[in-house]
């Protein structure tokens, strides 16, 4: 992604930008090797580095910088020392103000690039080849690493050890496990990270080669058809939705569906339910989905606020509300999975159609193999991202609530804004007065740390981003950066274009369709409350734990993604217009503005200058 | 042999005598797409056809406004035919003015691009066949591809549509309303609203279009799709990218007033070769270097 010949200096230069007001000292969140230091200005002002909002949105938590960390340390160690993908190393990030900023590592050396394609070839098609296999190897081995996160429990600090302790055999005392358990739950973070992107590089890379083969014959084929084609039909992400339509169902066949009032919490419905022996037994079905089902995250699982559906279950009751008053209307809200595959069939058949006769051979094995491998890429958010880090999280909170009950934290919550390396510190100081008795500086040390943090990421969050910093590429040639991130020549264009200011957007047309309406700015999921019937909603990206959100929305536009993007998926499955990519949606439209989304061409226009 | 046949009656075969245009519209009635009537003089006739033209136009009906264009005869006839559409008479009434009609196709072919076309052929008589067809009075029309010609992508139809007779679209008098719509689903992937400040109604006159309908879309989503199912057709029984000049009558029935090959269509790089599956993958992730 680097270019050796750098063009006209459209974004600002990493070393240029100022700190916010009232944010000094904002670096004491990040480690010093996130930074744009100056031993390294050389080079890194003449680097392009862009925004990466899909992932990280919002000013990071100094603790949540381990969801930074730990992603490119595994995704850079497959990519570029298992895969060994010729043209492209790993990925460097900086932070600026709070924000993530990434760029490539590629390979230029014509030497390297042929000694890397050895490998690569040898090591990615033994993958292809035996891909079912390996990727049914790969559940069970999330499905332990789920199952020992669970039973990870964060030992107390007793006055006293007990006896066994004491007189059995083979025994530890309570400093040695806690300090044990905080080891075993970062090292379980860094192997869920590992098993995420194992998979995810070769599955991206097979349907981006199946896009690639339909777009060069048939150059405006929509990106939402190559998708269309691809995407699985029974889907584990779909799931969770389908079982809260199957338990909305079942209310109103045993008629316990009239607790299900618009309005009431989920404790007010439960405790209505209770009142009925029918009641009782939907409840126990309820049971009996929550787990895994409702180990959905409310967003995409990168910040520790992201909880998931057992954490908040005001956003599948919020469903079932809705999901029985559609029955009692009469709707069919099964997902209609017999159209869906009608539809892709259709899709494939109608585009090979048209292709010449010596080119349908690679269309049909590149469409077979993108089958095979994209259960993995829609699955894996389900188990990683989701069921394991909203439980890890929880997991930190349990360390936080033992150093809270200390006085070392003012609350649980409050551990996220110490960093890992803090959090193992204050848990060092923890047990050791503990054992010693001695008196402990962490209540005093900690809480104004934490106190000027949070305060530091309140204002951090007013900062608008530029969406990328240093030289313009001539080019985006990196695999990596295109499939992932979206982030192709043209986009950087736009978003040097953007920076002279401009009333239309431009992303990547997700979902087809043309909506008028009042923009929804969210930039956390804890906004997502806000939300009004009909408007449209503005975000960094989403998750399709949103469900909810989306059967109130009239269309979806994201500053990241693809057309392969969480909310690009959802959008076709709800039929909304979605234009992704867009760079910075979020920073150029305000809650309230009329805009109007174009999801067939990719294109927002902003209708008024600013919202009312 | 005869010099003068119902359109219907010809097939691709008939075209070294009658002229591409002639012998696609032929091939449309055969497939039961709907054209307008007509019939059709062959190339190498001279006056005394004329005696035959009178039958023929009592078959369209009675005293029908008719067309009256070139239709021109050999290998080049794809791009002589768009030379020759400026050969066009509308609105023609009557045997008496088809005749003259007929003989003003014969003049435009012996001097426009004639000579170099007379040498191929031989000289001798006219090379030119003329296409008669009843004239749609039509509310909208324009032409098609059934490809995007713009980037050579076969899985699109592109229309371009104004008000009243395709003249106005033809000739560039007006900003047309521009659709590129997906052959496979069906769905409008573009949508240009045009300006659409003249147009020719019945008797080819020319007008002013009131304002309140300049930019109004000129076409309704129902009618999209039906044009867009003629298209498919249309190209299926040729085998290639066809561009189609068509009219909607003021029913908002669709015709097919003639098809020709689309020629001189962007040459697609085959960045992609065909190749197998796994060549393509390692390409993608640039390890395709030996």
């Amino acid at each position: 992604m680097a270019s050796t010949a750098p063009a006209l200096g459209a974004f600002p230069s990493p070393y240029s930008i100022p700190t916010p007001p009232g944010c000094e000292g904002w670096e004491e969140m990040y480690p010093y090797y996130a930074l744009f230091a100056e031993p390294r200005r050389a080079k890194d002002e003449n680097r392009f580095w862009f925004w990466n909002s899909m992932h990280f949105p919002l000013p990071m938590p100094a603790f949540d910088v381990i969801c930074i960390d730990s992603p490119y340390q595994a995704v850079g160690s497959w990519q570029n020392r298992v895969f060994a993908v010729p043209p492209a190393m790993g990925i460097d990030y900086r932070c600026v103000n709070g924000y993530i900023y990434i760029s490539g590592n590629p390979v230029t050396d014509p030497e390297k690039i042929g000694e890397r394609a050895e490998f690569f070839q040898r090591r990615a098609g033994h993958y292809y080849q035996n891909w079912p296999e390996l990727y049914g190897k790969w559940r069970s081995k999330m499905e332990a690493l789920i199952a020992e996160l669970v039973e990870l429990s964060v030992p107390d600090l007793p006055e006293y050890e007990s006896d066994e302790v004491a007189l059995g055999e083979d025994r530890n005392t309570a400093f040695y496990e806690l300090l044990d358990a905080y080891g075993r739950v970062l090292r379980m973070g860094d192997l869920m990270w590992q098993h995420h992107f194992e998979f995810l590089l070769l599955g991206y890379g097979a349907y981006a080669t199946f896009a690639e083969l339909v777009k060069s014959n048939l150059p405006d084929v929509p990106d939402q058809h190559i998708a269309q084609m691809v995407a699985g039909i029974d889907v584990i992400l779909f799931r969770p939705d389908a079982e809260l339509r199957r338990l909305a169902a079942l209310a109103i066949d045993t008629g316990v569906d009239g607790a299900f009032v618009q309005g009431h919490t989920p404790a007010e419905i439960d405790s209505e339910l209770e009142q009925s022996e029918a009641g009782r037994a939907w409840l126990a079905e309820l049971q009996q989905v929550k787990d895994p089902w409702f180990n959905m995250a409310t967003g995409d699982g990168l910040y520790h606020y992201y909880g998931s559906w057992l954490d908040d279950p005001s956003i599948p009751y919020a469903s079932l509300i809705g999901h029985v008053a559609a029955l009692r209307s009469g709707e069919e809200i099964a997902r209609p999975t017999a159209e869906i595959e009608h539809e892709r069939e259709r899709l494939a058949a109608g585009y090979r159609e048209l292709l010449d006769k010596d080119t349908r051979p690679a269309f049909d094995d590149l469409l077979a193999l993108s089958r095979i491998v994209f259960p993995y890429v829609e699955e894996h958010k389900f188990f990683c991202d989701y069921w394991f880090l909203t439980r890890w999280w929880n997991k930190i909170r349990e360390f936080g609530a033992l150093l809270a009950g200390h006085g070392f934290l003012q609350d649980a919550e409050d551990v996220f804004q110490l960093s890992r390396y803090e959090v193992a510190s204050a848990l060092d100081e923890l047990v050791l007065t503990w054992a010693t008795g001695g008196d402990a500086l962490g209540p005093a040390h900690w809480p104004p740390i934490v106190a000027r943090r949070k305060e530091l990421l309140k204002r951090l969050a007013d900062w608008t981003p530029p969406p990328a910093l240093g030289v313009t590429p001539e080019a985006i040639t990196d695999p990596m950066t295109i499939m992932l991130w979206g982030v192709t020549t043209d986009r950087v264009k736009e978003w040097a274009r953007q920076q002279e200011g401009g009333t239309e957007l431009t992303g990547a047309a997700a979902s087809p369709g043309q909506v008028e309406g009042v923009a929804r700015v969210v930039r956390s999921p804890q906004e997502l409350a806000d939300v009004r019937d009909g408007e449209i909603l503005v975000c960094g990206s989403t998750s399709p734990a949103w469900a909810p959100i989306f059967s109130k929305i009239s269309a979806t536009v994201t500053d990241v993604g693809g057309v392969m993007s969480h909310a690009a998926i959802v959008c076709r499955e709800y039929a909304l217009p979605a234009v992704v990519g867009t760079g910075r949606a979020t920073s150029q439209i305000r809650t309230g503005q009329t805009i109007r989304v174009d999801g067939s061409a990719g294109v927002v226009t902003l209708l008024e200058r600013d919202g009312g | 042999m005869a010099y003068s046949s119902p359109l219907e009656t010809l097939r691709r075969g008939d075209e070294p005598r009658f002229g591409a245009k002639s012998a696609n519209l032929g091939e449309l009635l055969a497939a039961k797409i709907p054209v307008p009537p007509g019939f059709a003089i062959a190339a190498g006739a001279d006056e005394s056809v004329f005696s035959d033209i009178a039958g023929h136009y009592r078959q369209l009906g009675d005293d029908p406004p008719v067309a009256v264009r070139s239709s021109a005869v050999g290998e080049d006839s794809a791009e002589a035919t768009f030379a020759g559409q400026y050969e066009s008479y509308l609105w023609v009434h009557g045997a008496e003015a088809i005749c003259d009609a007929v003989r003003r196709c014969w003049a435009s072919a012996s001097s426009t691009r004639a000579s170099a076309y007379r040498e191929r052929l031989g000289g001798g008589a006219v090379e030119m066949g003329v296409t008669v067809q009843l004239m749609v009075d039509a509310a909208v029309a324009g032409v098609m591809f059934t490809c995007n010609p713009a980037s050579g992508d076969r899985s699109m139809v592109a229309i371009n549509a104004s008000w009243g007779l395709g003249l106005a679209v033809v000739g560039g008098e007006v900003n047309p309303d521009d659709y590129l719509v997906s052959k496979v689903t069906g769905e409008i992937l573009r949508e240009q609203r045009g300006s659409k400040a003249i147009e020719y109604i019945a008797g080819a006159v020319r007008r002013d279009v009131p304002p309140d309908r300049r930019d109004a879309p000129c076409l309704t989503p129902e009618q999209i799709a039906e044009l867009v199912d003629l298209a498919r057709r249309v190209e299926r029984h040729f085998g290639g990218p066809q561009d189609i000049e068509w009219a909607l009558d003021g029913e908002g029935n669709p015709f097919v007033l003639q098809t020709r090959p689309v020629t001189g269509l962007k040459k697609r790089e085959r960045g992609t070769v065909a190749t197998d599956a796994m060549s393509l993958v390692m390409k993608q992730f640039g390890a395709n270097a030996k």
